[in-house]
């Protein structure tokens, strides 16, 4: 294996070697490291005013961990999961996922980095609306290039899995919120990403509808799928493997 | 993708439809303007395929100056190189409609006849003759709309004449020409002896450009006009002719075109959020300027199938309409119809260029923060 690019053919991020360095000095706990994050700042600078959203965050995450992140609203907890969800560029540091540098990627393949090692989950779903759920879950797959058979399968594979078998066809105006989310659930995972950040998933659903999110995100994370989740609510905190405390763009008790 | 950029369509109904229109509207005018243009386009090569192997030679003041008289016909003849030369009156047929219709009389030697309408073949009958004075052969079109056949009486300027010829259809302006020994013509219209112009056929042997400078040089108080610079004076004239019509056409479609820029800066500002999720979830810039292109696109290729059946059906509405006064003023071609597509398609791709540019732009994070 040359020693830029990934192992798949035709994927041309680099693989920084420092990556490999840093996995030498974790020692033994290296082994099922899936992210870190080194010193990972983000300043706002809106004219001569400069706002420190994220200051020198340092993170460890391991392959299947389900992760909350918790903090005051502001404190950057959203900022934080931009900048791993490469939605955002750093100020500083690095965030190494699986063992790509997504800070020294180029922004033309971000959108590949994102596909292929990303799944994002948003509070408001975000759902297309004229899209029904199984054509929004193949939406990624499709940007993909994946064959239609092959994504149309996995999708309602996905779907089914999550309890939607019989909604496949419905638009998101069509569902219920704990329905959409799930359907975002699905989106997530189409392309076997190796990171899934959620951003408050469950900020807008009834508490039945959270302990269903909450279950389905430990059975992946038992499963070895890793999720990041920032939420505000100590009862989805409670069910995570870990918990990292935000406050002022520094991340306090890790 | 493509089902993408139709649902995209299908989900803004009325305004997709009313942008729709809006292309149509300019294609529809591209067409009718267009049409118009080929028309005379082809009027113009036919006529010019009929008479372009002979000089014209005008009095020095112009062809409705006069001056030009039966004895210059014989100064011309005798210009070393000039084969054959015989003089034309030319005059609208029918005065009171201050010629609009563009039908013409054409005085003509009997004996040449056949050599002046030369390569435009009769469909019946025969070419006028030496001797004949109130005999007269008649265009297609004159034929058609005064229902003639040989021997039918046909009265002009308060004379009857006899249908002895009808010639072919050429799509020339002889269609519409009704030719008469000059004599008569002279004597009908009491211009003496005077020609409107004289038409010097070149020997095969002489350059007709050559020959008619020293046409010029030779006969006192005449101007000509060689094939090749009535090909340039008329070239320009269609030109000039040409860049009016289908420039309001364009105007038009440039109007649709705008009428697509806006409709898609509407649709792009609505779904920056989309624009947004999209991206997050692994679109690439050109992803989502195919699916914008895509649809600005679509939208011309509606626009412009839509335009031109409407032209089309308009031209063939007003052509069925105006063959009652044997008026042809549309001409629908294979080439307009590609340029009218072509230009259809051309309109939408260039109005999604800006909304496409601006969607594939936007910050995804600015995006998914957009309301």
């Amino acid at each position: 294996m040359p020693e830029t690019g990934t192992e798949e053919e035709g994927l041309v991020i680099p693989r920084n070697l420092k990556v490999e360095e840093n996995r030498g000095n974790m020692g033994n706990e290296g082994a099922g490291i899936i992210m870190q994050v080194e010193n990972l700042s983000k300043t706002y600078s809106q004219g001569k005013i400069s706002v420190h959203a994220l200051r020198c965050a340092c993170i460890t995450v391991r392959k299947g961990e389900l992760l909350a992140i918790m903090g005051p609203s502001g404190s950057g907890k959203s900022t934080l999961l931009a900048l791993i969800g490469t939605l955002e560029k750093a100020t500083e540091g690095r965030i190494i996922l699986d063992g790509t540098d997504l800070t020294s990627v180029p922004e033309k393949l971000l959108p590949r980095v994102r596909r292929e090692k990303i799944g994002f989950i948003f509070q408001h779903y975000n759902l297309i609306p004229t899209l029904s759920a199984l054509e929004n879950v193949e939406l990624s797959m499709r940007f993909s290039r994946m064959p239609k058979k092959e994504r149309e399968e996995r999708a309602k594979a996905l779907l089914e899995k999550l309890g939607l078998g019989d909604r496949l066809s419905h638009k998101p105006s069509e569902l219920s919120g704990g329905e959409q989310q799930r359907v975002s659930i699905a989106r997530a995972l189409a392309n076997k990403p190796a990171v899934i950040l959620a951003d408050e998933p469950t900020g807008e659903v009834d508490s039945k509808t959270r302990d269903s999110i909450v279950r389905t995100f430990k059975e992946l994370s038992e499963k070895g799928q890793t999720i990041l989740v920032v939420t505000h609510d100590p009862e989805v905190a409670k069910e995570c493997s870990r918990v990292l405390r935000i406050t002022d763009g520094v991340i306090k008790d890790y | 993708m493509f089902d993408l950029i139709i649902r995209n369509i299908m989900n803004r109904k009325v305004r997709s439809g009313l942008t729709v229109c809006g292309i149509a509207l300019g294609i529809f005018a591209v067409i009718v303007m267009g049409a118009m243009s080929e028309n005379f386009h082809q009027t113009f090569e036919r006529s010019m395929s009929v008479t372009s192997d002979k000089i014209r030679v005008f009095a020095e003041s112009g062809v409705f100056g006069g001056g030009l008289t039966d004895d210059k016909v014989s100064d011309v003849l005798r210009v070393a190189g000039v084969e054959d030369a015989y003089g034309l009156l030319m005059t609208t047929f029918d005065e009171d409609k201050m010629g609009m219709t563009g039908k013409q009389i054409l005085g003509v030697p009997p004996e040449k006849s056949s050599v002046a309408l030369n390569p435009v073949e009769l469909k019946t009958g025969r070419f006028l003759n030496p001797g004949d004075s109130y005999n007269v052969v008649v265009g297609s079109n004159i034929q058609r709309e005064y229902k003639l056949k040989i021997g039918s009486k046909f009265e002009i300027h308060d004379k009857y004449f006899t249908v002895v010829g009808i010639l072919d259809y050429t799509g020339s302006i002889f269609d519409n020409a009704v030719i008469i020994p000059l004599e008569t013509a002279q004597d009908l219209y009491n211009v003496g002896d005077s020609v409107s112009y004289i038409f010097a056929v070149p020997d095969e042997r002489v350059d007709a450009e050559i020959l008619s400078k020293r046409i010029e040089f030779s006969v006192k108080g005449t101007s000509t006009l060689s094939p090749g610079e009535l090909e340039v004076q008329a070239s320009q004239s269609f030109m000039i002719f040409s860049v009016i019509t289908i420039s309001s056409g364009l105007l038009a479609a440039i109007i649709g075109g705008l009428c697509v820029m806006n409709t898609m800066l509407m649709s792009v500002a609505e779904r920056t959020r989309e624009f947004g999720i999209l991206k997050a979830i692994g679109a690439e810039t050109r992803d989502i300027l195919l699916l914008t292109l895509g649809e600005a696109s679509v939208m011309g290729l509606f626009g412009g199938i839509l335009g031109i059946l409407a032209g089309t059906g308009a031209v063939y509405i007003m052509n069925a309409w105006l063959a009652n006064t044997r008026i042809v003023l549309f001409l629908i071609t294979p080439r307009l119809l590609i340029i009218a597509m072509l230009f259809a398609l051309l309109i939408g791709a260039l109005s999604g260029l800006y909304p496409a540019y601006r969607a594939s732009k936007m910050s995804p994070m600015e995006a998914l923060k957009h309301a």
